[in-house]
């Protein structure tokens, strides 16, 4: 198969899988248990408001057509309006998803680039006292309950040492008085450090595993000895011959990373009180807020299978020997 | 017979031994054994002060640091922290150990059925698998626990379960394919073994390793996932888990005033989702020889 048949195939699946996955939400959000107009009512309604309301979110319609309406609407953009404050839900959704693509990807980049030059250094010592204590500490840090050590270093960061904003994206007495670009920018990176550390001693560990394991297993293969018999230098042989073939694990893994990044974004946005997606989603289903946490989970889900999309084109361009 | 047995312990005795990770892995683990063995007796000297849901000591007004009669302090309404520790620890080995066994268990069959028999039924195995993968765990939990609106932990168990096992089938098919072109399979298949024997006694004892890794690292994702449910309030508030008793802490701004609060059930979440992990760890340094040092 060649690789346009093959990202085709691929293109295929995907969206066959967005349909059901959307179907799938469709379907959970039919199946609640209460009504979802009983939190947007109060008892002191007159009986039309209720009825305009009902009117405004298609209940009153078949199945099949708010299933259809459902689809239309999603490709429209239209995902109705929040239960809280009636904004439009896609407004709300581009917002906070642009608030969490800044930290996640800022963070990921990093976690990514400093486990993948310790995983190398330390494969290469394979058996020595470092490489005993990296594994043993990012082991320790890749199942840190991520809450609890976000707490901590607002504690010790924020709350003692007074370095950092207790929470937030900005501080809005400084963005209302309408300060220079340079200070905006330097606002929201003294509120991004804190999340973005957590994030990154929290991830890094499973980056540098990841490479360590694949760095032992290329450094089995017969090129690595030729290399060797060669003479070449230790350093060109790890960082040339080695690491650029170990790499390719890495990048499927970093697929399932970012599936694995929105569970800490959820978690991490809410200790930080970080306007992003994840904690939108929380906050929705809390208040029972239905569009916005349909909304917010539609968009989730399509990033997670646009990333998975692209890193199985990524893999499949890197490993010539892949057969698709 | 009997030999048999104790050879098998004296082995998995030696494994234990033999690795630094499993060894401190089963230690931890063993401390939070005894913890939860412990809490009844705990509780039980006094329920009224002592249980962890609705003990609450009369002689305590907000939260309290440690003292002789509540070794790990108060919360916000005079409930004993310790107890609500001991408490957890029961919930997190159930739940943990319990998401693991389930989830293993349909992910072996499902990779072993999948892998074996190939064609419609391996595609349409696999593409469930997909399907559920490409799910985010975390936001598909809340919104299904704010779904049914009443947690439970027999619900969180079961939609826990329900995400965990694909990844375990993907790379138990990938093994089954690979040990289903083996001479000795062609062999039981010449022979006329049936295919559920096959499975049951030729291929299922080759992918057992794999399944005993998945056992263990399962149960750190499970322990882990539980934990952030609850500390976002989508737990089950019939109980005390460990992640909720950090959820009182922050919701009730104690968070910064109260270290003796916020301090342990972090700690104690981490450090036995450690233990599981790094006895995955041990295991697959010794079933990998590719990981063997040169």
């Amino acid at each position: 198969m060649s690789m346009e048949r093959y990202i085709l195939s691929r293109v295929i699946q995907i969206i066959i899988i967005f349909f059901i996955v959307m179907s799938i939400i469709f379907l959970l959000f039919r199946v609640i248990p209460s009504d979802p107009t009983s939190f947007l009512l109060t008892p002191s309604m007159t009986a039309e408001a209720k009825e305009a309301i009902r009117e405004q979110f298609g209940l009153n319609e078949p199945i099949i057509t708010q299933y259809y309406l459902y689809f239309k609407n999603f490709f429209h953009g239209n995902f109705g309006n929040s239960f809280y404050g009636g904004r439009s839900v896609m407004n709300i959704i581009k917002e906070r998803m642009l608030n969490s693509i800044f930290l996640v990807t800022t963070a990921v980049i990093l976690s990514y680039i400093i486990g993948i030059t310790v995983g190398k250094a330390i494969a290469w010592k394979r058996g020595s006292k470092t490489e005993k204590f990296f594994v043993g500490l990012g082991l320790w840090f890749y199942t840190m309950f991520t809450p609890w050590l976000g707490i901590l270093f607002l504690w010790i960061f924020a709350f003692k040492l007074h370095l950092f904003p207790l929470g937030g994206m900005i501080t809005s007495e400084v963005w209302i008085a309408n300060p220079s670009l340079i200070e905006k920018i330097c606002d929201l990176i003294h509120h991004l450090i804190l999340p973005l550390i957590t994030y990154v001693v929290l991830w890094f560990g499973g980056y540098m595993l990841l490479m360590r394991n694949s760095m032992l297993e290329t450094l089995r293969e017969d090129y690595i000895i030729t290399a060797r018999a060669k003479g070449l230098k230790e350093k060109d042989i790890r960082d040339k011959h080695a690491a650029r073939n170990a790499l390719l694990p890495i990048v499927t893994a970093f697929a399932i990373s970012i599936s694995f990044s929105i569970t800490g974004a959820v978690l991490i946005e809410t200790v930080f009180s970080w306007p992003g997606i994840g904690r939108t989603i929380v906050e929705a289903t809390l208040r029972q807020d239905y569009p916005l946490v349909q909304g917010a989970f539609a968009i989730i889900t399509i990033v997670v299978l646009i990333a998975n999309f692209m890193a199985d084109i990524a893999y499949a361009y890197l490993d010539p020997r892949i057969s698709y | 017979m009997k030999k048999k047995k104790w050879k098998l312990i004296r082995q998995i005795w030696d494994l234990i031994r033999g690795s630094t990770f499993i060894k401190l892995g089963v230690s931890i683990i063993i401390i939070f054994g005894i913890m939860a063995v412990f809490s009844p007796i705990w509780v039980n000297r006094n329920p009224e002060i002592y249980d962890p849901i609705i003990g609450v000591d009369p002689d305590v007004h907000g939260s309290e640091g440690p003292s002789l009669k509540h070794p790990l302090g108060t919360d916000y309404i005079g409930k004993d922290l310790f107890s609500q520790l001991l408490r957890g620890s029961q919930i997190a080995f159930i739940l943990g150990i319990m998401v693991s066994v389930l989830s293993t268990t349909i992910g072996t069959i499902v990779g072993l059925v999948a892998g074996y028999y190939g064609r419609i039924v391996d595609i349409i195995l696999m593409r469930l698998a997909d399907i559920i993968l490409t799910l985010p765990r975390l936001p598909l939990l809340i919104v299904i626990s704010g779904i049914f609106g009443t947690q439970s932990n027999w619900i969180i168990l079961l939609i826990l379960s329900f995400t965990f096992w694909p990844t375990i089938s993907r790379v138990i098919r990938s093994q089954t394919l690979s040990l289903r072109e083996r001479p000795f399979i062609e062999s039981a298949k010449v022979s006329g073994v049936g295919n559920r024997r096959i499975i049951l006694r030729h291929l299922a004892p080759n992918v057992l390793p794999i399944t005993f890794y998945y056992l263990t690292v399962t149960v750190t994702g499970a322990i882990l996932v539980e934990a952030g449910l609850s500390f976002l309030g989508f737990g089950d508030p019939s109980n005390m888990s460990w992640g909720m008793m950090l959820k009182w802490c922050f919701t009730t701004g104690y968070v910064f005033k109260a270290p003796y609060w916020m301090i342990p059930p972090g700690l104690c979440i981490s450090a036995l989702a450690f233990s599981f992990y790094l006895i995955g760890v041990g295991l697959e340094e010794i079933v990998n020889p590719r990981l063997k040092k040169r």
